[in-house]
């Protein structure tokens, strides 16, 4: 009979089963400085700006509140737009996470895909055509949108033998070329006084009415996080490819149908809110990833953690880069995420 | 002889006008490995996917354990039936221990989490195929032979009794693929698994498989013992080349080879 080489234990007889509780210690590590980081990020945020506020002051006015100037400004400007920077840039990442899980593709992304654009439109529809101070309805005709553009980007891409993630990409470039074109249209057609609100929205934006933003997106990304996060499981298996998913048991279509939605609900509302921030979906999974690894159940809140930390700070650096006035927050999340992208296509193409 | 676990009647399978698969008859019983033979493009990918519900049958009928797979809840039948086919993901940073315990999904609540059972399967699997040392490494940093052991992991740690495995032995060396073959003879051996393995290595089928199916053109041209199906007959209508039959001095088994000699629509290259 054939001969057992060695090396290779035989099934049953299962050497020693060793118990060992795989990332734990080290993704606590992770979290933490995570934490940290998304909290530093918070308090430069709201220390910069005309006028600087020194930290002991600001513990004394969340503590205290306060009356006087600073106090005001922090309280009522600064703390609610570093809110919702956090909000925004943590809802676009876990959007980015659940794109890149649907799509098997690590180039995927809200902005890329054509998907904000698609929210921009269904936002622009309500707030150029529709009721004035219809803003409750925005996020939910962004998702609209959102959700649209998704579908004609997978539908356009998929070819018999699959979808490549380079077709899928110029299939978001296509779709997204074309709906910028159609934003342009809306703009142009438009009441000429809401003509620079707009355009200025459009190029993601964090300044204007804050407060009421904020109240306006939190129930929107606390729901689509909260699904997202109980459909981890099923993402980590999506990982695997649809066969592979079916076969292990993953009811494969009810939980792509949810990711999508959930992802579409994601990145809409938060375009109806603060507009086009490119990038931030692309660029922050990558980094939570080198930190705690491709399983969801630690991906999504480290992913939700570093993107408020990296729109806050990208905010931080859009609002004191130039004395003359406010960088759209877009802007900068460009100028750091074009590279990364150039650097994620050169190095995912050398491999297939 | 105990009933079949996974049986197959008279089942079809085709893309549009083209058959794939014509009135295939299929018995998977406890214990025993049967090896899927045939040339490329016979069918026996579709075959698997066909049998493990990918692919609905145009006319026919399998039954695991005496039911349609359509009555089966998805992780049900994941805990009774499990694939080895596509290839791990690449494109992520997923270590094999993680890409291994994916395999417990089926056992697991949809969001529960991982209980010590589901530790010590995975810590077998990677045990029985030798990837305990490589177990922190990425997916995407080990060879294609490694990556192939990890499939075969992950459809261990998942624990069914029906494993259908897709050439997995494609990229693997002669030592690897000797060792596969012990894996899944002594699965089938001490957990009673009915193995199915598709596989273009004749010599080694001969070797382990207790039974043979031969597919040719989407139909069962031969099926029974080794001595039975590999014949010089039924491989060269099947494969298309010419070959000698005859018994290895050593073990006893049917040992096949080629012999030289262009097979039929391949041309010598002009001088």
């Amino acid at each position: 009979m054939a001969g057992e080489p060695p090396g290779i234990a035989r099934p049953g007889s299962r050497g020693l089963a060793v118990t060992r509780h795989t990332g734990g210690n080290g993704s606590g590590a992770a979290f933490l400085a995570l934490s940290g980081t998304l909290l530093a990020a918070v308090a430069l945020s709201i220390s910069t700006g005309s006028v600087t506020i020194p930290l002991r002051k600001i513990a004394d006015a969340l503590l205290h509140g306060g009356d006087d100037t600073p106090a005001r400004i922090l309280l009522s400007l600064r703390l609610p737009r570093a809110l919702l920077g956090v909000l925004v840039g943590g809802a676009l990442a876990s959007s980015g996470v659940a794109f890149q899980a649907l799509l098997r593709n690590p180039l995927a992304d809200p902005y890329i895909l054509g998907v904000s654009g698609g929210a921009a439109v269904g936002a622009l529809t309500v707030a150029l055509f529709l009721a004035a101070g219809a803003s409750p309805a925005l996020p939910l005709f962004a998702f609209i949108g959102a959700a649209l553009a998704a579908l004609s980007v997978f539908l356009l891409a998929r070819r018999k033998s699959g979808v490549s993630p380079e077709r899928l990409i110029l299939m978001g470039v296509v779709v997204g070329a074309f709906l910028n074109a159609v934003i342009m249209l809306m703009v142009t057609l438009s009441p000429p006084g809401k003509i620079p609100g707009a355009l200025y929205w459009l190029m993601g934006d964090l300044g204007l009415g804050t407060p009421r933003r904020v109240g306006v997106l939190l129930p929107y990304v606390a729901l689509g996080v909260a699904v997202l996060f109980l459909l981890s499981r099923g993402m980590d298996l999506l990982l695997l490819g649809d066969h592979a998913a079916f076969q292990t048991g993953l009811s494969v279509e009810r939980v792509k149908t949810a990711t999508y939605l959930t992802a579409s609900l994601l990145a809409g509302s938060v375009v109806a809110v603060s507009g086009l921030i490119g990038f931030v979906g692309l660029i922050v999974p990558h980094g939570a990833r080198a930190l705690v690894g491709s399983g969801h159940r630690r991906l999504l809140p480290a992913a939700f953690l570093l993107g408020g930390a990296f729109l806050v700070i990208s905010d931080t650096i859009a609002r004191s880069a130039s004395p003359a006035g406010e960088l759209p927050v877009g802007a900068v999340t460009a100028l750091a995420g074009a590279p990364f992208f150039l650097y994620l296509l050169r190095r995912n193409g050398g491999r297939s | 002889m105990t009933a079949p676990l996974l049986s197959a009647r008279r089942l079809s399978f085709g893309y549009g006008e083209r058959d794939v698969l014509r009135d295939v008859d299929l018995d998977l019983s406890p214990g025993q490995v049967t090896i899927l033979l045939g040339p490329n493009g016979s069918g026996k990918s579709t075959m698997i996917k066909v049998l493990s519900g990918v692919l609905s049958p145009r006319s026919g009928e399998v039954m695991l354990q005496g039911r349609p797979p359509r009555s089966f809840d998805r992780r049900e039948m994941a805990r009774l039936l499990s694939v080895v086919g596509q290839d791990p993901p690449v494109d992520f940073p997923m270590t094999v221990e993680a890409y291994v315990a994916l395999g417990r999904f089926p056992h697991q609540g949809f969001f529960g989490g991982t209980s010590a059972a589901d530790r010590e399967e995975v810590e077998g699997a990677l045990a029985t195929t030798g990837l305990a040392p490589l177990r922190d490494r990425a997916l995407s940093a080990i060879s294609a032979g490694e990556r192939q052991r990890a499939t075969v992991a992950r459809a261990i740690a998942q624990g069914a009794l029906v494993m259908l495995l897709d050439e997995p032995t494609a990229f693997l060396d002669i030592r690897h693929r000797v060792a596969f073959y012990e894996i899944v003879t002594r699965l089938a051996g001490v957990r009673g698994v009915a193995a199915l393995v598709a596989s273009h290595d004749l010599s080694l089928c001969a070797e382990y498989g207790e039974r043979i199916v031969l597919l040719s053109g989407g139909t069962v041209s031969s099926q029974g013992r080794p001595e039975e199906v590999l014949t010089p007959e039924n491989v060269r209508a099947a494969y298309g080349v010419a070959v000698a039959c005859d018994r290895n001095p050593a073990t006893g088994a049917v040992r096949v080879t080629p012999l030289r000699g262009a097979p039929p629509g391949t041309s010598y290259p002009r001088s």
